[in-house]
């Protein structure tokens, strides 16, 4: 599970969920993506859910990317707790996605093992998201 | 071995000149289904112009298109080098033209693409997916093939394994690893005890949060 090492504050504010991706948002690095196209927090448990869904399903040969990294805390208060007596303990790690935001990246396999391995890793994510291709493939 | 798709037509379009800019009217621009762009080279003044949305998305499409743009009766040759896409809705927002002349020598990056299956149980990892390559400017190759067909384990397709068209050069660094045929990598499944590593990681989490 991916878990920043050391972090300079262990609370922050919540991250801001306007605007859009202004970078990442081209499949880099493998041939096939996940675009994000509703704004989310992605946990941490989300993103490896996610890639063991893809993983298990190419089985061996293929190659994942992960674009994204959960380094933002978010904090919670405990159950039946009066409000007040400062911010609550961090309890989860997640990526601020915008819409536009390319998540994990897949190559190696054919076109129709890509396409349901990142159908099955999108129904693992809190987001609304569309399969994308790299620009000048074929 | 290898191949190469041969290149791409000259694309006519016809472009009016821009006399407002900013934000406001290029967005204007944008709803009456027109492209801004702007065209310069060759030490001349940078011409800001319209272009009609359909037939410049049409002509764009794939890469290093060559656009030959008539202005006012003026044509002018050019080169797509840099197009600015909407991440969602995937309609461009802007292009960048370069002025190009006939036989002129002009550095572009061709994608390099895969065709043929490797041996049984082969990975096969494309490290790079474009080569630089300068050619003339009216014979860009769309794309550069290459056969992996029967490749193993092991073995490497390096830039100058490519077999380039006639009259370009590669700019890539020769030794370049395109192409890295492997052994299948064990990828982790995530299938030992995964709620007990689901309570250690948030165990953990708090843990690092707290180290600082």
């Amino acid at each position: 599970m991916l878990i920043p090492r050391r972090v300079k504050f262990r609370k922050q504010h919540h991250p801001g969920r306007t605007g859009q991706a202004t970078g990442g948002t081209t499949v880099s690095f493998g041939e096939w993506g996940i675009q994000a196209l509703t704004p989310a927090y992605v946990t941490n448990r989300q993103i490896e859910s996610a890639r063991i869904a893809m993983t298990r399903h190419i089985k061996r040969g293929g190659k994942v990317w992960i674009n994204i990294y959960p380094d933002r805390p978010i904090t919670k208060k405990p159950a039946e707790t009066r409000m007040g007596s400062g911010k609550g303990s961090p309890e989860w790690w997640v990526s601020n996605v915008k819409p536009g935001r390319v998540l994990f990246e897949l190559s190696g396999v054919s076109e129709e093992v890509a396409r349901e391995a990142l159908r099955l890793a999108i129904h693992k994510l809190p987001l609304k998201a569309r399969i994308v291709r790299r620009e000048g493939g074929e | 071995m290898a191949e190469n798709t041969p290149k791409k037509s000259e694309q006519a379009l016809e472009a009016s000149i821009r006399t407002e800019f900013g934000k406001g009217s290029a967005r204007r621009a944008r709803r009456a289904d027109l492209i801004p762009a702007v065209i310069y080279g060759h030490g001349a003044e940078a011409l800001h112009i319209n272009l009609p949305e359909r037939a410049t998305t049409r002509a764009v499409r794939g890469s290093n298109a060559l656009l030959t743009i008539s202005i006012n009766g003026e044509e002018h040759l050019a080169l797509a080098k840099e197009i600015q896409r909407d991440p969602l809705l995937q309609i461009i927002e802007h292009i960048d033209l370069l002025t190009v002349k006939r036989g002129e020598k002009v550095t572009v990056d061709v994608p390099v693409v895969l065709h043929g299956e490797a041996a049984p149980g082969a990975a096969v990892n494309q490290e790079h997916t474009t080569v630089s390559l300068e050619a003339e400017a009216t014979h860009i190759p769309a794309s550069v093939e290459f056969s992996i067909e029967g490749r193993k384990v092991g073995e490497h397709v390096h830039a100058s394994d490519l077999l380039l068209p006639k009259g370009s050069t590669l700019l890539t660094d020769p030794e370049t690893m395109l192409v890295n045929i492997s052994e299948p990598t064990v990828q982790d499944l995530g299938e030992e005890n995964e709620s007990a590593e689901g309570e250690t990681a948030e165990g953990s989490a708090a843990a690092s949060a707290g180290d600082a």
